[in-house]
C-alpha cells in the first residue's frame, strides 16, 4: 500500500507515515506527533496531534466515563452499573430510571461541568500569570463571585439571578486583584498576595451577609458558600454549559499562542503573538468560567489547582494541556462529590470541603516541592 | 509575500529606519528625535554606556514598546500599523536572556520559529520541515537536535535561540546583547553565526555592551550616549579615541587588526588616571 498522503483520492484523510517507516512521503511529522495531511485546489493542509496528548485525553475521558457510571450507581439507593446503563436509555424499571435520570444525572452533569470550568479557568490563569499558584480560587475570584451571589440570595435589595451576580463578583475581584498588583505585573508573589487579600475581604463579606439574615436563610445558603452541588440555582447549569462550550472552543482555538505565552513576552511577541490582547482574552475567559461555575456550585476553586496539576503531570512539556486539565477537573469534581455523598452516609459532605481536604495537602506539596519553572 | 517559497533563503532586502523616534519609560524620556537607517544585508551594532537607550531603541525597532513620538518604518510603513503576525514574518527578535520552558528540546524550540508561518490547517508543511532542518544545520546543531535546551552550554543555547529566529525566515534579525552571559569561546560561536547570517542576506541589528566585539564583528556601528547618536558608520572610520572617551570616559590607544583591518582597543584606562 502506498502511503503518499497527497495523491490518494479515495480517502480524504490519509495518515502520513514517517519516512523512517518506509513511507515515501517527504514530510515526516515532528517526533512524538501524528500528522494528517490532505491536498486541495489551493494547496496542502496539515494538522498535528501530539501522541501523548491523544493518549492522555482518551485515558482521562475513559476514567471520567467509568467514574460517572459509578457516580450514578452509588448512593442511598444502589443501582447496579449495568442497570445504570439501561436506566440511561430508559430500559430499566421506573425506580432505577427515576433515581438515575431525575436525581443523579443532573447532579453528575453539574459536577462534570463545574469541575471542567474551574480547571480550565485555572490553567488559563496559570498560563497568563506564568505561575502555577495563580488560580482564580487563590487570587480571590471565587470568593468575589460567591459574595456577590450570596448577596443576591439572602437579599440585600438586589434581585439579579445568581449567575449574573457571580459574574459581576468575579469581574470585580479580578479588577481589584489586577489593580492592586498593577505595576508589578502578574508574575511574582505580589500578584498572588494581592489576590489572597482580595479573596479574604470577599470571604468576610460573605460571612457578614450571612450573619445579617435570619438563621434559616443563612442555613440554606451556607452549604453553597463552602461549595455544594446540593443547592443548584435553576438556570445556572444551563448557562454554565453554554459558557463552557464557548469557553473551551475559544481556549482550544487560542492554544497555539497560549503555548507561546509560556515564553517571555518579548519572545512571544517576536513570534507573532499580540501578547496584550491575548492576555486580556485569556483573563476574560478565566473570569467568566469561574463566575459561571461558582453560580452553580459555590467556591470550589481547589479544582482549578488540582485539575491542571494532574494534567501537567501526565502531559509532555510541549504545550499547555487545556483539554487534559478540563477533563481532569471534571473527573476530580465527580470523584469528590461521589466521596462526599457516600463516605459518611446519611450525612453529606459538601464537595467544597472534600476538595479542600484533598487540595490543602496538595497545595503544601506544590509549595514545598523544588520549584520547576512553571508550565 | 513577494518571495518565492522554493528558495531556501527567500529574503528580500528590507529597509528598517526610524523617523524622529522618541521613546520613554514612564515619565523618563530615554531617546528623542532619533533618525537612523539600518544598512541592508549587514551587521549593525548599537553600542554605548549603560542606560544610553540602546536597548530601548532595539525594543522600539522590534515593536516591544510603543514610541512616544515619531515612528519606526519597515519598508516605508509604520510598524505600529502592521499586524503582529505579519511583522513576525519580517522581523525576528532574540530578547536578552531568553528562557525556554523546561524540558523543551532544541528542535522543539526551533519549530516555534515557524509559528508565524503556520495556522490551524497548516501545522506542519514540507516547507516547515525543510526550514527547521536548514536552521539546525546553519547553527551547527544537528548533533544536539534532541537535547533539552537546559542541558546545553551557554553558547549552544544561544545558537539554538538564533536557530529559532533563522527558522522564522525573516529578512531582519534583532538581537539584544546576545553574548552578555557567555565566555569568550561561546561569544565567538555566536558572533560567527551572526556574521554567517548577514553574509547570506539577512540584515542583523544587535545591541552590544562590548565595543571591542562590535568593532570586530559589525559592518556598521551606531554609538549612543544619553539617548542621542554620537557616531554612525563603519567601525574603522567612526571609532576614534575621542569617541571612546565620549562614550565611556576612558582613554585608549587604537590599533588596527592586521588580519581584519578592524580597530583594536589597547591600553584602555580611566580618563582621570591620565597625567
Amino acid at each position: 500500500m502506498k502511503t503518499t498522503s497527497i495523491k490518494s483520492t479515495s480517502m480524504p484523510f490519509t495518515h502520513a507515515t514517517r519516512a523512517a517507516l518506509g513511507g515515501n512521503d517527504p514530510v515526516s511529522p515532528p517526533q512524538g506527533y501524528w500528522r494528517f495531511a490532505w491536498r486541495h485546489q489551493q494547496g496542502a493542509n496539515s494538522v498535528l496531534f501530539e501522541q501523548r496528548a491523544v493518549v492522555v485525553n482518551l485515558g482521562l475521558f475513559g476514567a471520567l466515563l467509568v467514574a460517572s457510571v459509578i457516580y450514578l450507581s452509588l448512593g442511598s439507593v444502589k443501582v447496579a452499573p449495568t442497570t445504570v446503563l439501561k436506566a440511561l436509555v430508559g430500559n430499566a424499571d421506573m425506580m432505577a430510571t427515576f433515581v438515575v435520570q431525575e436525581l443523579r444525572l443532573p447532579r453528575l452533569a453539574a459536577a462534570c461541568f463545574t469541575g471542567a470550568a474551574f480547571a480550565l479557568a485555572g490553567i488559563l490563569m496559570q498560563t497568563l500569570a506564568r505561575n502555577r499558584l495563580a488560580t482564580p480560587g487563590i487570587i480571590g475570584i471565587d470568593n468575589g463571585a460567591t459574595a456577590f451571589a450570596v448577596a443576591s440570595i439572602v437579599g440585600i435589595g438586589v434581585s439579579i439571578a445568581p449567575p449574573a451576580m457571580a459574574l459581576a463578583g468575579a469581574t470585580t475581584a479580578a479588577v481589584l486583584t489586577f489593580g492592586l498588583a498593577a505595576g508589578s505585573g502578574t508574575q511574582g508573589y505580589r500578584f498572588i498576595v494581592a489576590g489572597i487579600g482580595v479573596g479574604a475581604v470577599f470571604g468576610a463579606v460573605t460571612q457578614l451577609l450571612l450573619a445579617r439574615v435570619a438563621i434559616d436563610t443563612a442555613n440554606a445558603a451556607y452549604p453553597w458558600t463552602v461549595g455544594s452541588l446540593n443547592a443548584r440555582p435553576s438556570g445556572a447549569l444551563q448557562l454554565l454549559m453554554l459558557g463552557l462550550a464557548l469557553g473551551l472552543t475559544t481556549a482550544l482555538a487560542l492554544a497555539r499562542s497560549l503555548t507561546l505565552l509560556r515564553f517571555k513576552d518579548a519572545t512571544a511577541s517576536g513570534l507573532g503573538v499580540n501578547v496584550k490582547r491575548r492576555r486580556l482574552e485569556v483573563l476574560l475567559l478565566s473570569v467568566a468560567l469561574t463566575g459561571l461555575a461558582v453560580a452553580v456550585v459555590g467556591p470550589v476553586g481547589m479544582v482549578g489547582l488540582i485539575g491542571p496539576e494532574i494534567a501537567r503531570s501526565l502531559s509532555s512539556s510541549r504545550g499547555v494541556p487545556l483539554l487534559a486539565a478540563t477533563l481532569a477537573g471534571a473527573l476530580v469534581m465527580v470523584l469528590a462529590d461521589l466521596a462526599g455523598r457516600t463516605l459518611l452516609t446519611p450525612i453529606e459532605i459538601p464537595v467544597g470541603i472534600v476538595t479542600a481536604v484533598v487540595g490543602g495537602p496538595w497545595l503544601l506539596w506544590i509549595l514545598m516541592r523544588p520549584q520547576r519553572s512553571y508550565t | 509575500m513577494s518571495h518565492s517559497p522554493s528558495t531556501s533563503m527567500p529574503l528580500s532586502m528590507p529597509s528598517l529606519a526610524t523617523q524622529s523616534l522618541g521613546m520613554s519609560y514612564g515619565a523618563r524620556l530615554v531617546i528623542e528625535g532619533l533618525n537612523i537607517s539600518l544598512p541592508s544585508g549587514q551587521v549593525t551594532a548599537i553600542v554605548g554606556p549603560n542606560g544610553c537607550g540602546k536597548s530601548t531603541l532595539l525594543a522600539g525597532l522590534a515593536r516591544l514598546h510603543k514610541p512616544g513620538s515619531g515612528a519606526v518604518l519597515l519598508n516605508g510603513a509604520d510598524i505600529q500599523r502592521l499586524p503582529t503576525r505579519q511583522l513576525a514574518t519580517q522581523l525576528a527578535l532574540l530578547p536578552q536572556e531568553a528562557v525556554a520552558p523546561e524540558g523543551l528540546t532544541v528542535t522543539e524550540l526551533i519549530r516555534f520559529g515557524r509559528q508565524p508561518h503556520q495556522g490551524w490547517l497548516r501545522q506542519w508543511s514540507a516547507e516547515d520541515q525543510r526550514v527547521v532542518q536548514h536552521a539546525l544545520a546553519a547553527a551547527g546543531l544537528e548533533q544536539l537536535a534532541d537535547r533539552p535546551i537546559d542541558a546545553l552550554s551557554g553558547g549552544q543555547r544561544q545558537r539554538a535561540w538564533i536557530a529559532m529566529t533563522i527558522a522564522q525566515q525573516t529578512p531582519l534579525l534583532l538581537l539584544d546583547e546576545p553574548t552578555s552571559a557567555l565566555d569568550l569561546g561561546h561569544q565567538i560561536e555566536v558572533f560567527e553565526l551572526v556574521q554567517h547570517l548577514a553574509h547570506h542576506g539577512r540584515t542583523v541589528v544587535m545591541v552590544l555592551h562590548d565595543l571591542a566585539s562590535a568593532c570586530r564583528y559589525a559592518d556598521h556601528l551606531i554609538a549612543m550616549r544619553e539617548g542621542q547618536i554620537v557616531a554612525e558608520g563603519p567601525p574603522a572610520t567612526v571609532v576614534t579615541q575621542d569617541l571612546v572617551r565620549t562614550l565611556y570616559q576612558v582613554e585608549c590607544t587604537l590599533l588596527t587588526d592586521p588580519d581584519t583591518g578592524s580597530p583594536l582597543l589597547a591600553n584602555v584606562r580611566r580618563s582621570s588616571a591620565v597625567s
